[in-house]
Parts: C-alpha cells; sequence; structure tokens
C-alpha cells in the first residue's frame, strides 16, 4: 500500500503546516479560465452518476407521482443533431418530468439552461442541479454575447438544449410571450428547435411549494423546426412560440393557474420575492 | 498573458517532480543541481473562434476568398487531419469541426452539389464512426456519412493515382477523389511545428509510394530535428511533394493552432508546475496516484483515455499553404520554444499513456520507443538537450502488450524483427517491403482499424537519430525482459537509473528534467 508513503512524499515536499518557501515563484493562473465552469458535469464520471440517479430514483419517482404520458418522442429518436429543446414553463417539475419524457439517447446528451440568478446565487444548490438534472448557468439579466457563444458550444459540442423560452415560471400558467434569444440562437447555431409542450405540473409542484405531489401529466413533442430563409430571429421564434402553443391546445390546461393573490406575489419582482 | 516557459534549478526547497508512467504517475526527488524544464503556460485563447474562421476565409493570405473559388457543378474535396492529433483529443468541438462547419456553409449557399470529406489518415488506422464524428461533430456526420465522409484509403488501387516524381525523385500519389477535384480544401491542426504544411496533405492523403519517399532512416538522421522544419530533410522533401500536389490540384489550405491547456480541470496537477499545485492538486495528484496503482490496467487506460483536453484555438490562417503555414508556426513557437542553456549529460522524461498511435489503445513497447526517443527527444531547436554520447533515462512500465486490432504489425515486428536485429538501416533493408506489401495487414489495414504493415518501422525510424545520438537509454519501472529486447537497459527506481548513468557520461553528471506534457520545444543555445 503505497497511501501512507505518497502521502509522506506530498507532505513533506509542499511543506504541510509550513511556510512556502521564499524561492518558490509566486503562483499565477497560468490556465486561462474554460467558458463555463460546469465542464465537470458533462463528463465522466459524473455522467454515470447522473445516470444512476436519473435512472435509479428520479425518473421511477416521477412516473408512480404523475403516470406520465408522453406523445411525439418519435420526432426525438429520429432528431440525428443536437436539438435546441423549447417548452413551456409552469413549475419547477417541469425539468425532471420533460427530462424522464425524453427517450434515453436524447436525454443523456440534453444539458438544461437554468437561471443563473436563481439556481447559481448558492454554489451547493448549482452543483447540486448540475449533477441532478445537468444544467448550465443560463444569464437572464445580460451578458447575451456570453450566453450565446457558450449555449453555442454546447450544441456544437453534440448536447441538446433545454431551454425556457418565456425565461421564467408563469405566473399563471398561461404561455408568456417567447424571449427572441431562441429564435436567435438557432439562427446562429443553425440548429433545429424542437416545441415541446408540458401539462399539469401545476399541479405537481405549483408555485411556490416545495414538494411533490401527484397528480396526471402529459407531455407533447412537435415536429422539428428551422428557420425559414431569410426568417428573421423574432419572426422565428413567434413561430416557435405558435407551435408550443398549438402543442397545448385541446388539453383541460386551465387558462388561469391560481388565485389572482398568487398570481399577484408571483409576479412581484424577483428581489421582492425573494424576500 | 502566461508566463513564458522555465528551466528551473532543483535546490532543497525544491518540491518533487511529476513524471508521467504510462497510464500512472509518480512523484520523483532529482538530484540537486539538476534542471527542470516546464513549457509556457497557455496562450490565452480566441475569444470568438467561429468569427476569427470566417474572417480568415474571407481574406486569406496569398490567395482569393474560399467563397469565390466555389461555384456550383464543381467537385469539392474537403480533407482534415485524422485523431493523431491533438493529444489528448480535444473536448468537442473540436476545431476541425468549426471549421468544416463555416467551409460546408460556404460550399452550401454557393450551390456546390458534388463534396466530399476525406479523413486524411495516411497509413494510420482507419477510425472509427465515433471517432470521426468526434472530430466533425453531429451536424456534418449525420449529414455526409458514410458515402461523402470516409477514410482515406492508401491501399485502394482504384482510389489513388500517380501525379508525378519529384526533381529528387520521390513519387508522388493522391486520392483519386483529391487529385479529380475542381478545388482541394485542406483543414489542418498544427499541435507541435513537425505538423502541417505540405506534409499533411504530401502524407495524409498519399499512399506508400509517396510516404516511402521520407519516411527512411537516412531523412530522418538528416532530420535534426524533425520538430524544426527548415533543419528537417523530412520537411523538405514532404515540401517537394506538396509543390508537386499543388501545381496538380487547386488548393486552398486552412490552418489551425491551438494552445497547450492539456489536461482537463480534473487532472489540472499534470498541466501546472509542481510550486503551483494548490491543496487541491496535491489531493488529485494522491488520488490519481493510488487509482492508478490499484485500478485492473483495463480500467485505467478507459479513465485515461476518456480524457478530453479543454485546448482553445490560438491562430486561424487560410490561402496559400507555405505561406499560412508560415504564420502557423509563428504561434506555435510562441506557445512551445523554451530557451535552455547548454546540453546535458542526462536526461530524464516521464513517458504519458497516449502518443499519436495509440489512441484508444495501450501504448506498446515498439510505441514507447518511438514516443521517447522519438517524438519526445526531437523536441528540440538546434541541439539535442542531451549531449552526444549522453545518456536518456525512461519511465514507463514497458509492459509486452499490444493492441491486436489497431497494431497487428507491430506484434510481429516486436517478436521477429527485433529478435533478430535493433538496427534501424538494417531493419529498413531486410524487412521493410515485406511488412509493407504483406497481404494480410493490407487487408486489416483496408477493413478493420489496424494500422498500416509498414507503421512500426516508422515508429522505430523515428527514433534512429536519437539511437545514433545517445550512450545509452534506461528505463526506470520497466519490464526488464522487454526493456531488454528492445535493446536498452532497466532500472528499479530513479536512483538507480542515475547510478548506471554514471558508467556511461562519468561522475557528477548535469541532469535535466523534460517536464512535459504539456509539450515544448527546448531551443538549446
Amino acid at each position: 500500500m503505497s497511501l501512507p508513503r505518497d502521502i509522506r512524499t506530498v507532505r513533506a515536499g509542499w511543506r504541510w503546516g509550513g511556510v512556502r518557501p521564499a524561492s518558490w515563484p509566486d503562483p499565477v493562473p497560468g490556465i486561462p479560465e474554460p467558458a463555463s465552469n460546469l465542464d465537470w458535469a458533462r463528463q465522466e464520471p459524473i455522467r454515470g452518476l447522473r445516470w444512476l440517479v436519473q435512472r435509479g430514483l428520479s425518473i421511477p419517482f416521477t412516473q408512480a407521482m404523475t403516470g406520465l404520458l408522453v406523445d411525439g418522442e418519435g420526432w426525438l429518436r429520429e432528431q440525428d443533431r443536437p436539438a435546441l429543446l423549447v417548452s413551456n414553463h409552469v413549475s419547477h417539475a417541469d425539468t425532471p418530468i420533460l427530462l424522464a419524457a425524453l427517450p434515453d439517447r436524447a436525454r443523456e446528451r440534453t444539458v438544461v439552461a437554468a437561471a443563473t440568478d436563481y439556481w447559481y446565487d448558492r454554489p451547493w444548490l448549482g452543483r447540486l442541479v448540475s449533477l441532478w438534472l445537468n444544467t448550465f448557468p443560463f444569464s437572464r439579466t445580460g451578458g447575451a454575447q456570453a450566453v450565446l457563444h457558450s449555449s453555442s458550444q454546447l450544441l456544437k459540442s453534440g448536447w441538446n438544449l433545454l431551454i425556457y423560452a418565456e425565461g421564467s415560471r408563469s405566473p399563471d400558467g398561461r404561455l408568456q410571450p417567447f424571449l427572441p434569444g431562441v429564435g436567435h440562437l438557432a439562427a446562429e447555431t443553425r440548429s433545429p428547435v424542437v416545441p415541446m409542450h408540458v401539462r399539469g405540473t401545476h399541479r405537481v409542484m405549483p408555485k411556490g411549494r416545495r414538494f411533490f405531489l401527484p397528480a396526471p401529466v402529459e407531455v407533447r413533442i412537435g415536429k422539428p423546426m428551422s428557420p425559414h430563409p431569410g426568417e428573421g430571429s423574432r419572426v422565428f421564434t413567434q413561430r416557435v412560440e405558435d407551435a408550443v402553443r398549438e402543442l397545448g391546445q385541446g388539453t383541460d390546461e386551465p387558462r388561469v393557474v391560481g388565485s389572482w393573490i398568487e398570481r399577484w406575489h408571483a409576479s412581484a419582482p424577483r428581489s421582492r420575492a425573494s424576500r | 498573458m502566461g508566463r513564458p516557459g522555465a528551466v528551473i534549478e532543483v535546490d532543497r526547497n525544491t518540491p518533487p517532480t511529476l513524471f508521467h508512467y504510462g497510464e500512472g504517475v509518480r512523484l520523483e526527488k532529482l538530484p540537486l543541481g539538476s534542471r527542470v524544464i516546464y513549457a509556457p503556460d497557455p496562450i490565452p485563447p480566441i475569444a470568438h473562434p467561429e468569427r476569427a474562421i470566417r474572417r480568415a476565409l474571407a481574406h486569406p493570405l496569398e490567395d482569393d476568398p474560399l467563397k469565390a473559388l466555389l461555384r456550383p457543378g464543381m467537385r469539392l474535396t474537403i480533407a482534415f487531419d485524422d485523431l493523431s492529433l491533438p493529444l489528448p483529443p480535444m473536448a468537442q468541438p473540436d476545431v476541425r469541426q468549426l471549421v468544416l462547419e463555416e467551409v460546408i456553409e460556404l460550399a452550401a449557399a454557393a450551390g456546390v452539389e458534388d463534396v466530399h470529406l476525406i479523413a486524411a489518415n495516411s497509413l494510420h488506422r482507419r477510425m472509427t464512426e465515433d471517432e470521426i464524428r468526434h472530430i466533425v461533430g453531429d451536424r456534418i456526420f449525420s449529414t455526409f456519412h458514410p458515402d461523402r465522409l470516409y477514410n482515406h484509403d492508401a491501399e485502394d488501387p482504384e482510389g489513388n493515382v500517380l501525379i508525378g516524381t519529384t526533381s529528387q525523385g520521390e513519387e508522388v500519389t493522391l486520392s483519386r477523389r483529391a487529385a479529380e477535384s475542381d478545388l482541394l480544401v485542406y483543414v489542418n491542426l498544427t499541435f507541435v511545428p513537425m505538423d502541417g504544411g505540405h506534409k499533411s496533405l504530401a502524407t495524409g492523403l498519399g499512399s506508400y509510394r509517396s510516404v516511402r519517399a521520407h519516411h527512411t532512416v537516412n531523412t530522418l538522421l538528416h532530420s535534426r530535428s524533425y520538430m524544426n522544419p527548415p533543419d528537417s530533410a523530412l520537411h523538405h522533401s514532404c515540401i517537394r511533394q506538396g509543390q508537386l500536389i499543388e501545381d496538380t490540384v487547386r488548393c486552398f489550405h486552412i490552418e489551425t493552432s491551438v494552445n497547450n491547456h492539456s489536461f482537463p480541470a480534473i487532472a489540472n496537477f499534470m498541466q501546472k508546475r509542481e510550486t503551483d499545485w494548490t491543496p487541491a492538486d496535491q489531493a488529485a495528484f494522491l488520488a490519481v496516484k493510488q487509482l492508478t496503482d490499484l485500478a485492473p490496467a483495463d480500467v485505467k487506460r478507459a479513465v485515461f483515455h476518456s480524457m478530453r483536453a479543454p485546448y482553445g484555438l490560438t491562430s486561424v490562417q487560410a490561402g496559400q499553404v507555405e505561406v499560412v503555414h508560415d504564420r502557423i508556426l509563428e504561434t506555435v513557437r510562441r506557445q512551445m520554444l523554451v530557451e535552455v542553456e547548454g546540453q546535458t549529460d542526462i536526461v530524464t522524461l516521464g513517458i504519458p499513456y497516449l502518443g499519436p498511435y495509440n489512441v484508444n489503445a495501450i501504448l506498446n513497447p515498439v510505441l514507447v520507443v518511438c514516443m521517447g526517443l522519438g517524438y519526445l527527444f526531437n523536441l528540440y531547436r538546434g541541439r539535442p538537450v542531451v549531449r552526444e554520447g549522453g545518456v536518456v533515462i525512461l519511465a514507463h512500465p514497458c509492459r509486452n502488450e499490444f493492441d491486436s486490432v489497431q497494431h497487428p504489425s507491430y506484434i510481429d515486428f516486436y517478436d521477429e524483427v527485433l529478435s533478430d536485429t535493433l538496427n534501424p538501416a538494417e531493419i529498413e533493408e531486410r524487412y521493410e517491403t515485406c511488412f509493407a506489401e504483406d497481404p494480410w495487414y493490407r487487408q486489416l489495414y483496408r477493413k478493420s482499424h489496424a494500422y498500416h504493415g509498414v507503421h512500426p518501422f516508422y515508429a522505430w525510424y523515428w527514433a534512429a537519430h536519437a539511437m545514433q545520438h545517445v550512450g545509452d537509454v534506461i528505463v526506470v519501472g520497466g519490464e526488464r525482459e522487454t526493456v531488454h529486447h528492445l535493446g536498452f537497459k532497466c532500472a528499479t527506481t530513479l536512483e538507480d537509473a542515475l547510478e548506471m548513468a554514471e558508467q556511461t557520461v562519468g561522475r557528477y553528471p548535469s541532469v535535466t528534467h523534460l517536464r512535459l506534457p504539456p509539450l515544448f520545444v527546448a531551443d538549446v543555445r
């Protein structure tokens, strides 16, 4: 067993508990910072660990609680290159449920855009969701070029990107206007956009609740879309929004979720809501 | 801006020095007064690679913009470097993918229907589908594979053509598809100074007939070193061949370089100088050391070979081959050159788990020689770091293990040829043709994922200059029988090896350790 000997070598060599020798040059950050500091979450052995957590715990739990129905997953099975998965957003339960709805191969290659200002304020929380759901920090408040660059790098690296184009959870269950970043990202990376709609999660985990409740959930996946030649990013974003809205039509989705008081609180500015 | 390379003298306070040891690592205490050479820190990468690539294609050097060369109805062939570089393989997206996507985008916009992409693997093994996908990305792979995206087959009698002979009598063959194209675009990644330029095309899409012109013992003995193209007979030959190719086919050359950020965050300690190691780096070293001491060989190999390097693009140039290559070499030298004062009696170096010819395979004993006395020994400009008659001490387990899929001819080379003679010139004369023309090796090269039958010879010739130059080679920690079969001496510890070396170079020798990877080129004054 060489561990004790190795520890002794390292302890003596680097003066554990002692003073750094004056002859050593000052350490400098000689290694450039990577574009995203969460690369580790997309490498082994973390990927294997996430596979175990998702297949062993998360997906069976989700299916047991929601009786998850999925329509249109064939579109993703046929998808042979990375895509932007764009969905509506009602609840924190959306992400694990949408991931559970994806075919295995697509799920293992999907990263989720998570709001930097919400999920990554607390480092432990950011690391936990990155480990569990393969999220990456997505700034809603600025640095559009940096976000575009890191998203584009992920798509080019073969990862699907799950994005909630409304920018935040819908305060009342209705589809909010999509932010134009989706169209811009699709145009810049030339990736197809797969519209998705999740229904019923407002009952599983309403805004403000911390725990899952049993309720039926349905996920619908639409046909992949690409911008037409000459189509502007805003126009394309509108088309994606219409496609998501269409997927949600014909369901018994309530037009409004919760009372006006809940909606009132939910729509408060973030600084007040977080108090 | 990172620090330049450095030569540190070992004193009482110097921490132990990291030695790569195949699929493992070691810490060694070097004698007081020894020198340790470190690579420069990684050059900051270009912030927006796609923009830089678009700019290079729109404003090429001494050539028309690529857009102007593309027209409907033309035959366009795009060739790109294979997985032998960079090492370790680059984390996705690979720079070749970024360049290829921009080139294909222009071709699509111009309405070029007839587009083929060829991996310029020369006599290297065919890449697997996953390996090609890793280099070109999903989008290109799903669009072009398999009928219009494939490996070059240097042994296809119909697929290669002889396009001429140079003034020095070197035959030049080229992939038929490339030779009959209206435009040949080459996408190159220059990882070390020996890569790129005319060598890429002349060897990458050539066959044994053209490669044998310069992969000879004589040429390699007159390449001092082949890591410095102006002093390399190998490169002079490639330039003559490349110029002939340029006279035959319209070429547009795109060359890229990356920094030396060779290890992912989890293995940062391998990238850093030991005096920069934080407690986290020390803990990572201890964890990796225990893993590699205890884990089965297959597990270690799987872990090491799954590492992807976060290289950053440092330069991209397009246009006419020579001017593009010169410009790229400036950046590569800026990243790699370290000034070293004078030669040394003994050079020590740890051989890492990976070389250009064993991606996803074991580094077999012949490749250990190729790495230690070939690639790493030749990482110099001017004079070798070790003096003539000096000693090279390599650290590697050097086991008699081979990958039978990738290296079938290496097994026979080791068993039959090296049992007979170790002399590169004699090996070349007596055995090369027999292996090169063996129908079974040819079949495995074409249909399986095996290196060409002649490849182990080239790996051995690669070390010919070092074998002629040094007085002795000692392998620390190597398997005794295997090391002796290679003609070297074996030592259990570094201290033993240094003591043995004194018998060759005399008492109180000067010792220099090459702390690589990250790779550097020693500019020895």
